[in-house]
């Protein structure tokens, strides 16, 4: 504030200077704030750009805004852009690399993804058109006509296509629209003929009461109609249209009626305004194919490949496991066998490897892989001896460890051992010692065994049984030897029978059929009833009542024991005699007479 | 590009659709008329700075015992008459055709063609019947398909006519 008293307004240049100063201090004092606010806004006007932090501040919002506005700042920057990234790859091509590796890689597979089911489809439809009787048909019709096979199927596969749809003024017949290509050039004429066909109609049908001419057809073509207050849609369908299309046309024209009602209304011979309608009638083109349809239809078709690749699959395998399956059978048939435990089998080096356990007394292993199919030379084998328990075998190993008479029957149940029959006492005292002794046997039962017999009836008894009528291999005829044999014993049985009478005893001689173990067991049992069969007849013919004499078949169940295998088969290629002798309970005729 | 619908009118043998045939684009058999009774054809013409398609509905030709069908008629922007100027009865009937195009499309600007133009000898129509289709509001011209005298003319004079409608 001046306070020194000079007046304001003196004129000396002193004073004027004085005056100067203090005026701007004072306005400094006043009115400083506002100054520098004008200084600054100033130097913004005088220097008419912006500074780079102004810039900073701006260019965002700038951005957003003009980018709200129209498409210009993107095409303005596109070309730097573009030279930016391709100079960014040339330079530092890692970096852009990783960059955009999130979005890459997941592009990339969903690219080979629906590559992939592209393919799929394809060679689905491949299939499907080839081995189908359809697609041999279709082949047939290829090679007929020359016309390649790609446009057969696509022909028959084809369900229908939209191919054409024209937006049409009804008022003037007009062209307000085409698709899919309004330069197709005489579209007006058609939409102008398409008018006069359904005016045609109208007046010709009277379909003021049966409603308007939805559709027309000419071979696979169809127009399919749908008609408005101001306009119509007709839409050009190649194939079997679906029952939703009148339907999305009805939908299509609505939405032109209402969007485009004052065109409409105005509408003068002037379309321009309908250009607008196009990606409304775009949506109604569409393309479908049998194949797709099939395909929503039964998803399985989608599968039709599987098919032929399992069948060839399958092949390959039934192929390559011949072999197997042949060894398989051969061990199912070992494991079958009494006294056969298979442990372990491999393939290795060509070769199959066997470990397992044997009774001495089961088949020959070699023998019924051979029957098989199975090379022995490839198998080796290594058995470790065991007892098995099983009937068959518990049942040979009795009658060889007991050296049971031929009169003797064995019989297992449960571990219960059981004989029946007739042999001499010392026999049956040593065997019920004995057998509980043998593995698998937990009780005896001898009750069924009786012993001896009565004066000459045990000696000739013992006689008779020790005969055996042999036969060759696979016959049942009787050679000399055996008719001699038979001779022999005949006169024995007489004399038993007599000796039998005249000690009370009832008495029956079994004529025992055997046969080998070759061959099969059906045959052998009844080879060894014809064998038994054959010496009771000649016993008969000897003068033996038959109703003494039975017959008793069996097979080469139950073998006579000898030391060797071939010693066993002559043994029991045979038939021999067992004598049954029960005290009688019928009086003799001497005591009937008394 | 505007489209004008332009029916074309005429008794039966005044060489309507040879007159037009060889000037407009068509992509129809002459069996439509036939059949359907109409066949459509399209002749650009050029008003000025503005394309125009005039798109003509060449309708049967009337007979004595077929009328010509009122919906071909309907929503025209022109009528295009076709009388033969060597039989007068046809010339005598443009006026019933007249309001035949009236009752189905209004008032709309209409030409008559007097055809066969080539044929001067056989010429039965005088300057007072032209006079006569003037006063009545009809624009006239003299056409010969043969020659092709007239026709462009025809076809400019229709685009003027249906587009200066339009404007008002």
């Amino acid at each position: 504030m001046p306070d020194d008293g000079v007046p304001l307004g003196e004129g000396t240049a002193a004073t004027s200077d004085m005056s100067v100063r203090e005026l701007t201090e004072l306005r400094d004092l006043l009115f400083g704030a506002e100054r520098r606010q004008l200084d600054e806004l100033r130097r913004r006007l005088d220097t008419a750009e912006l500074t780079s932090d102004e810039l900073a501040e701006k260019l965002p919002q700038a951005i957003v805004q003009r980018a709200a506005r129209d498409k210009q700042l993107a095409i303005a920057l596109a070309p730097t852009v573009e030279s930016a990234i391709s100079e960014s790859v040339r330079r530092n091509p890692h970096e852009i690399a990783t960059a955009i590796f999130p979005v890459l890689g997941p592009s990339i597979r969903k690219a080979i993804a629906e590559t992939m089911s592209g393919l799929v489809n394809t060679i689905n439809r491949a299939i499907e058109h080839s081995f189908s009787p359809q697609g041999i048909r279709w082949r047939i019709e290829s090679w007929r006509t020359g016309v390649p096979f790609a446009q057969i199927v696509m022909r028959h596969a084809l369900v229908y296509r939209v191919e054409q749809v024209f937006l049409v003024h009804t008022g003037t017949g007009l062209l307000l629209a085409h698709m899919p290509d309004e330069s197709l050039g005489d579209a007006d004429l058609i939409s102008g003929m398409l008018t006069a066909i359904q005016d045609f109609v109208n007046d010709s049908f009277e379909p003021k009461q049966t409603g308007e001419l939805r559709a027309f057809a000419a071979g696979d073509l169809t127009v399919l109609v749908e008609t408005g207050p101001q306009a119509y849609v007709a839409a050009v369908v190649r194939g079997q249209a679906p029952e939703t299309l009148p339907l999305k046309l009805q939908t299509t024209l609505e939405t032109i009626h209402l969007q485009w009602s004052d065109p409409l209304a105005r509408f003068d011979g002037d379309a321009a305004a309908f250009t607008t309608t196009r990606p409304l009638l775009e949506e109604c083109i569409e393309t479908v194919l049998a194949t797709d349809q099939r395909a929503k239809r039964a998803g399985f078709r989608r599968f039709a490949w599987v098919v032929p690749v399992v069948v060839i699959a399958a092949l390959a395998l039934w192929w390559g496991t011949r072999g197997t399956r042949r060894w398989n059978a051969a061990l199912a048939r070992l494991e079958s066998e009494p006294g056969l435990v298979v442990i372990r089998s491999e393939r290795r080096g060509g070769q199959w490897h066997l470990t397992g356990l044997r009774d001495p007394l089961a088949a020959n292993p070699a023998l019924l892989m051979a029957s098989r199919g199975i090379d022995t030379t490839d198998v080796v084998a290594r058995w470790q001896p065991y007892v098995s328990t099983e009937p068959a075998l518990l049942l040979a190993r009795a009658r060889r460890v007991l050296a049971a008479p031929v009169g003797i029957t064995f019989r297992i149940n449960g571990d219960t051992l059981s004989a029946s029959g007739r042999a001499p006492a010392f026999w049956i005292a040593r065997a019920q010692a004995l057998a509980p002794a043998l593995a698998g046997v937990g009780a005896t039962n001898f009750s069924g065994v009786s012993p001896g017999l009565p004066g000459d009836m045990e000696r000739l008894a013992t006689d008779i049984e020790s005969q055996h009528v042999l036969f060759a291999a696979g016959t049942d005829s009787l050679d000399a030897s055996a008719r001699a044999i038979i001779a022999t014993t005949a006169k024995n049985i007489q004399r038993i029978i007599d000796a039998a009478s005249s000690n009370r005893y009832d008495i029956s001689i079994h004529v025992v059929g055997r046969a080998d173990p070759s061959g099969a067991e059906t045959n052998n049992l009844a080879l060894s009833r014809r064998r038994a069969t054959a010496v009771r007849d000649r016993l008969a013919g000897l003068g033996i009542a038959p109703v003494r004499l039975a017959v008793d078949a069996v097979g080469s169940n139950d073998p006579l024991p000898a030391a060797t295998a071939l010693e066993r088969a002559r043994l029991n290629r045979s038939a021999s005699f067992v004598i049954q002798a029960r005290p009688s309970t019928v009086p003799t005729s001497a005591e009937r007479t008394q | 590009m505007i489209q004008k619908k332009v029916c074309m009118v005429g008794i039966h043998g005044t060489g309507k659709t040879s007159l037009v045939q060889r000037y407009v684009h068509s992509i129809f058999s002459a069996k439509y008329h036939s059949t359907v009774g109409v066949k459509i054809d399209r002749k650009p013409v050029t008003v000025g700075n503005t394309d125009v398609n005039l798109l003509l509905w060449d309708v049967e030709g009337r007979t004595a015992d077929q009328d010509i069908p009122a919906s071909y008629l309907r929503g025209a922007h022109a009528a295009f008459f076709v009388a033969d100027g060597t039989r007068r009865e046809t010339f005598e009937q443009v006026a019933d055709l007249r309001e035949l195009v009236r009752s189905a499309a209004g008032d709309i600007p209409s030409i008559v063609a007097l055809n066969k133009a080539d044929l001067k000898d056989q010429w039965v129509l005088t300057a007072s019947d032209r006079a006569t289709l003037i006063a009545n509001g009809f624009h006239t011209l003299t056409t010969s398909a043969k020659s092709g005298e007239g026709v462009e003319d025809a076809f400019r004079w229709i685009a003027t006519a249906a587009l200066s409608v339009a404007s008002t």
